[in-house]
């Protein structure tokens, strides 16, 4: 499975891909905002996402409503700090299937990944 | 005494670059005095970019404590694999002559016990890092703040340059610092919860 990492921090994309790699993904690209998660994307391949909110260039929400215009099944999981109530609700009236707030533990992601998976 | 007083005691060839006295500790009990004045420069003279010295420094540390926790996690990466390696060794070895005796069996069934501890802590370690991001998001907070008060600064004075850098859009609501990814998790659950039902019904 091809999992799409999109983060501009190079330190969380590292820390995303370990987790991943310890639960067997290891299959994985990555962009540093939305504009390149969607050229990523649209090299094809990918059956999910996992992006940040906070970005410069591209947001995360305006990356999910592109995607969410294009293809509108893949899982997308949002992984950021943005912590408030009405932030989670935006996201998934955006077309999130699930969020995690930072920090997380290891067991959260694997939980979500599987949640969408399965 | 700074490094830059320092220097330009070395260049006067011993000639005291010494702060005034009222810039030092003031003795337990006396009022707080007052903050040393800012520098002429920080306000007057902004950097090429358009932005203040002060937003120019935090975005350096957002930088270079980005790159400094590559190098931490280059570090944990290679103990991993040294790790694995270790225990790699030590299965192969499981397989020699003599490796069945109980003594030795016990022995390696601690350092394998050890090096998964380790290698848990690693993994631990990493995960650790996160906080950089975190850090350096509530740094970009405050930058985004600073700018619109330089710029306001600037439309009211009417002189300097308008910060115009490409930003990324920040957070406003970062969950509170230490809370723990256990308590963000509920959270996030709930809402998403309360979501899903509002959605159905």
């Amino acid at each position: 499975m091809k999992i799409l990492i999109v983060d501009d921090s190079s330190t969380m994309r590292r820390i995303i891909i370990n987790t991943l790699s310890r639960i067997g993904y290891t299959d994985v690209v990555e962009g540093e905002n939305g504009k390149s998660g969607l050229e990523k994307l649209g090299q094809g391949g990918v059956e999910m996402i996992i992006t940040d909110w906070n970005m410069p260039e591209m947001d995360g929400l305006e990356f999910v409503k592109t995607v969410r215009g294009q293809n509108p099944v893949i899982p997308i999981l949002m992984v950021t700090t943005n912590a408030a109530k009405e932030d989670i609700v935006e996201a998934l009236q955006a077309g999130v299937n699930n969020y995690v707030v930072k920090p997380f533990t290891p067991e959260t992601l694997k939980e979500k990944i599987e949640s969408l998976l399965g | 005494m700074d490094q830059s007083e320092i220097d330009a005691l070395l260049a006067g060839g011993g000639k005291s670059t010494k702060k005034p006295k009222a810039a030092t500790k003031p003795p337990a009990g006396a009022p707080d005095p007052a903050p040393p004045p800012v520098r002429s420069t920080v306000a007057s003279e902004p950097h090429k970019d358009g932005s203040g010295h002060v937003i120019s420094e935090l975005d350096t540390v957002t930088s270079v404590t980005e790159r400094e926790t590559n190098k931490v996690l280059d570090q944990l990466d290679e103990i991993s694999r040294l790790v694995a390696r270790q225990q790699k060794l030590v299965t192969d070895m499981m397989g020699q002559e003599g490796a069945q005796n109980a003594g030795v069996q016990q022995a390696i069934h601690e350092v394998m016990s050890a090096s998964k501890e380790i290698q848990d802590k690693v993994f631990e370690a990493m995960d650790l890092m996160q906080f950089q991001d975190i850090t350096r998001q509530k740094l970009e907070r405050i930058v985004y703040h600073l700018r619109q008060i330089h710029d306001y600064i600037v439309d009211l004075l009417g002189t300097g340059v308008k910060s115009d850098a490409e930003r990324p859009s920040i957070s406003h609501t970062i969950a509170q610092t230490g809370t723990t990814p256990d308590e963000n998790k509920a959270h996030a659950d709930a809402v998403i919860e309360a979501f899903k039902t509002q959605k159905k019904g």
